[in-house]
């Protein structure tokens, strides 16, 4: 029992992330129409950086450095290699973009920082358990909750009640009326092509402390990353939180019983999710129909 | 009319020629097969992809189940190189068709998540059941068989494997080719072209769509297949979605809207690829940036430039 | 027998009433002009009787049958065939292969994988036949995207017709055309309904086009039907002119 709670708490924290990326991904899916194929590269981008300045900055320096940094290189991409094809309608030319982004930025990573994994460290303070009888408790695991919550919840505040979050969500329905309102779309594409940026950057860096940094870390935190906002259903930024925790907690639980399949039952789900719903547990209808 | 005859006479007669012309500049025999098989898997994608009009860029999954399909063939079933052919290439292709129906309402880049999503469960699949695949290190233990006609027995090593695979491109291309000029190929161009209008002409644009995914399946799966023979081996990677954007690329880099733009693009990319990870380490990053300057400088592809050019003259 | 008859139709956007208890009924053969102020609600009526969405209450009938279960498809190949107000053709194909999908469409050959050549020949007489009637038979071989804006929209016309529709629903034929384009057009409508017996209904905004060559108008009003009858009739009406006519003039 008490492997099976380890498991789906481990499962949780992965989800996490999951949930991090796919909310990044979202984003820029709906109101940028991209489906950034270099997210992944994002989120390695931050947990390097994250590693490079922690000497300096420190852990908690490194946690606000690394996403910022991350954020500013997707605002400049977003400006000089996105824009320009906004305007074509074909959407296998954004893909491939951001494709062959996600390749320069797995070698270059590769070959600035090696390509064996590195280990990020965490503060002592949070190594130890907080609780006796959940020894996987750790303080580090807390923080990365606590974090991606506020997160998220700080997001979805800023999406609800700011007048640039109102303006993306309008965005997101009817980009063409909102250009005509006077609104800059210009800065509210790059604004949430940035926001996106951010959070796979911050997932990243939270990744690094409790998986280690590899090359290849993005690759395997995108996949599911996609699953999770089919999952959940797209157009819900909610649907993509909750259907990367679903699956990273069903991933977890899945290594008790059957470890070999655990990655594998994260795209069972996908498929039993859209023989049965379609749409995805929160998805809205008339989304890329 | 009579140009493009001669212009395809001229292909023909250059495939058909390859094993000698291509060693003098530089080249040879396996490299003009590879070719050809890129080519093909390309070729099959962009039956969806440029003519109807669908993102999949999941499609080396077909093309890597085609591969497991005649390497497994070859390794328990039968010495047997026709019937290995015919088991990878129905193995992709029923994978493709299972899978239309999950994506049919979908559209834009929602379908092309979707496609490489169920690429990489295939993927998963293939790496986890490694008794039987042997797992991340790829299936060994096969070889590609001679060819018996009658009491003639051909062994194929590497000019007469070439003629197969072009004997099997042909005959692939030839039915694209039919179709394609077809009333079904028209209503999948017009589909591509303008689906609400395909819509309201009546059409279950749909099903046309499946349709098109699954040959473009069997297609790719074909070319996959014989991918496996070529190397005698097969591994995850030929169903890794890397392959699948470099199957999208080739297609692009040709021009989509060109019956024989991923013959072109497999050309280019398969040289590029070649030269430059002789050339340097990061060979990946400029594969990369290649990817980045066809979108933003060549996004029609080079037959497509070619038409364009040939239109306002 | 009427061929359309929209009975007590409303619809709905969350709280935005678009139609209102519309009742409408149209004979076969006959060419009527559905007119009103900007968000009457007519493309609505348009986009709900070809299927778009269906009526939050009423009843649709074409033929004599019910069709409001029906999908656009469905409704498509029963015989009701729209053009858009903004034009919906294919752009990348030439005039010729525009209509070839929908004469290939009519005959039920979408889906074959092979043709032989007498029947490829006998669709390309089809094909050529439309042209002639449309006035495109100059421009058979032009890619459809360098054409311009009025003949585009003739090319959507000549796409509609060939499906050899029992109903022919314009939305604005003469949107964004000049004088030359909007006397083509108007006279290939005329054409249609004269020679052919089509049953044409079609919104319009340009009031010369309408009087020129309606026989029925209905009048939409804030999603209401506020007047129907001939064009004599409607151009007198009080209500009418308040209106409508009233900002026109």
């Amino acid at each position: 029992m008490e492997l099976l709670l380890y498991d789906a708490f481990n499962g949780l924290i992965v989800g996490m992330f999951y949930a991090l990326m796919a909310l990044g991904l979202s984003m820029i899916l709906t109101l940028n129409s991209v489906v950034n194929m270099a997210h992944g590269g994002f989120l390695i981008l931050g947990a390097y950086l994250a590693f490079t300045l922690e000497p300096y900055l420190g852990f908690w320096g490194a946690l606000v450095a690394g996403p910022v940094i991350v954020m500013v290189f997707g605002l400049i991409v977003e400006r000089v290699l996105i824009r320009p094809i906004y305007k074509r309608e074909d959407p296998v030319y954004s893909l491939l973009l951001t494709f062959g982004l996600a390749l320069i930025m797995q070698d270059v990573a590769r070959t600035i920082w090696g390509p064996a994994g590195l280990p990020f460290a965490i503060p002592d303070a949070l190594n130890s358990s907080l609780s006796s009888s959940f020894f996987f408790l750790t303080g580090y695991r807390a923080v990365v909750v606590a974090i991606a919550f506020f997160a998220v919840v700080g997001l979805m505040l800023v999406m609800r009640y700011t007048r640039i979050g109102i303006r993306i969500r309008a965005g997101i329905r009817d980009l063409e009326t909102v250009s005509g309102l006077g609104v800059n779309i210009y800065v509210l594409r790059a604004v949430n092509f940035g926001a996106g940026c951010l959070l796979a950057g911050l997932a990243g860096v939270l990744a690094a402390g409790q998986l280690g940094l590899t090359p290849t870390m993005g690759e395997s935190l995108i996949m599911p990353s996609f699953v999770a906002i089919i999952v959940g259903g797209v157009g819900s930024f909610l649907g993509s939180v909750l259907g990367g925790l679903l699956i990273g907690v069903a991933a977890g639980v899945m290594t008790t019983y059957y470890p070999a399949a655990s990655d594998a039952v994260i795209y069972g789900i996908m498929a039993l999710v859209l023989i049965v719903r379609p749409r995805g547990l929160m998805g809205q209808e008339g989304m890329f129909e | 009319m009579n140009s493009r005859y001669v212009r395809l006479g001229v292909l023909w007669l250059l495939l058909l020629t390859v094993p000698w012309w291509l060693p003098l500049v530089g080249g040879y025999t396996q490299l003009g097969t590879r070719v050809l098989v890129y080519a093909l898997a390309a070729m099959g994608l962009n039956l969806l992809l440029g003519f109807t009009g669908g993102l999949s860029f999941g499609h080396a999954a077909y093309y890597g189940l085609g591969a497991y399909g005649v390497g497994l063939t070859l390794k328990y079933l039968a010495p047997s190189t026709p019937l290995a052919l015919v088991v990878g290439t129905l193995v992709g292709g029923v994978a493709a068709t299972l899978l239309g129906p999950t994506l049919m309402r979908r559209r834009g880049v929602y379908f092309a998540m979707i496609t490489l999503a169920f690429g990489q469960l295939f993927y998963f699949i293939v790496v986890r059941w490694n008794n039987v695949t042997g797992g991340e290190d790829g299936l060994t233990g096969f070889v590609r068989q001679p060819l018996h006609f009658g009491h003639h027995v051909l062994p194929l090593h590497d000019v007469a494997f070439y003629y197969l695979v072009l004997f099997c491109f042909a005959l692939a291309t030839a039915i694209m080719g039919i179709l394609l000029r077809s009333p079904l190929g028209h209503t999948w161009v017009a589909i591509r072209e303008n689906r609400r209008r395909a819509q309201f002409l009546g059409i279950p644009v749909e099903r046309y769509v499946w349709a098109s995914f699954a040959i473009s399946g069997f297609v790719t799966a074909l070319a996959g297949g014989l991918n496996a023979m070529l190397n005698n081996f097969t591994s995850p990677l030929d169903l890794y979605w890397v392959l699948s954007g470099d199957f999208v690329i080739i297609a692009v880099l040709g021009g989509m809207r060109s019956f024989w733009g991923p013959l072109v693009g497999a050309i280019i990319y398969l040289y590029a690829q070649d030269y430059l990870s002789s050339l340097t380490d990061n060979w990946q990053s400029f594969i990369g940036l290649i990817f980045i300057l066809v979108v933003l400088l060549f996004p029609r592809g080079m037959l497509g430039m070619l038409r364009m050019k040939a239109r306002s003259a | 027998m009427s061929l359309l008859r929209l009975q007590n139709i409303s619809r709905s956007f969350g709280s935005l009433r678009a139609l209102e208890d519309v009742s409408l009924e149209m004979p076969a053969g006959e060419l009527r002009a559905v007119i009103g102020p900007n968000g009457a609600g007519k493309t609505t009526l348009f986009n709900m009787v070809t299927g778009l969405f269906p009526p939050s209450s009423g009843t649709v009938w074409f033929a004599d049958r019910t069709i409001n279960a029906l999908s656009a498809e469905r409704r498509t190949r029963l015989g009701i065939v729209r053009t858009f107000q903004i034009t919906e053709i294919f752009p990348d194909l030439t005039v010729f292969e525009n209509l070839r999908i929908g004469v290939e469409t009519a005959a039920r050959s979408n889906a074959l994988p092979w043709i032989s050549r007498g029947r490829r020949a006998a669709l390309e007489r089809r094909v050529d036949e439309l042209l002639a009637v449309t006035g495109l038979a100059e421009k058979s071989e032009r890619v459809v995207s360098e054409l311009a804006h009025g003949d585009q929209r003739v090319v959507e016309v000549a796409i509609a017709l060939s499906l050899e529709p029992k109903l022919l629903m314009l939305d604005e034929p003469t949107a964004g055309m000049g004088d030359e384009e909007t006397d083509n057009m108007v006279s290939l409508i005329r054409r249609l309904h004269d020679k052919q017996r089509l049953s044409i209904l079609f919104i319009e905004h340009d009031m010369d086009v309408v009087f020129g060559i309606a026989q029925r108008i209905t009048v939409l009003d804030q999603g209401r039907v506020l007047a129907e009858g001939t064009p004599e009739e409607v151009g007198a009406d009080r209500r009418v002119r308040a209106a409508y006519l009233g900002e026109a003039a």
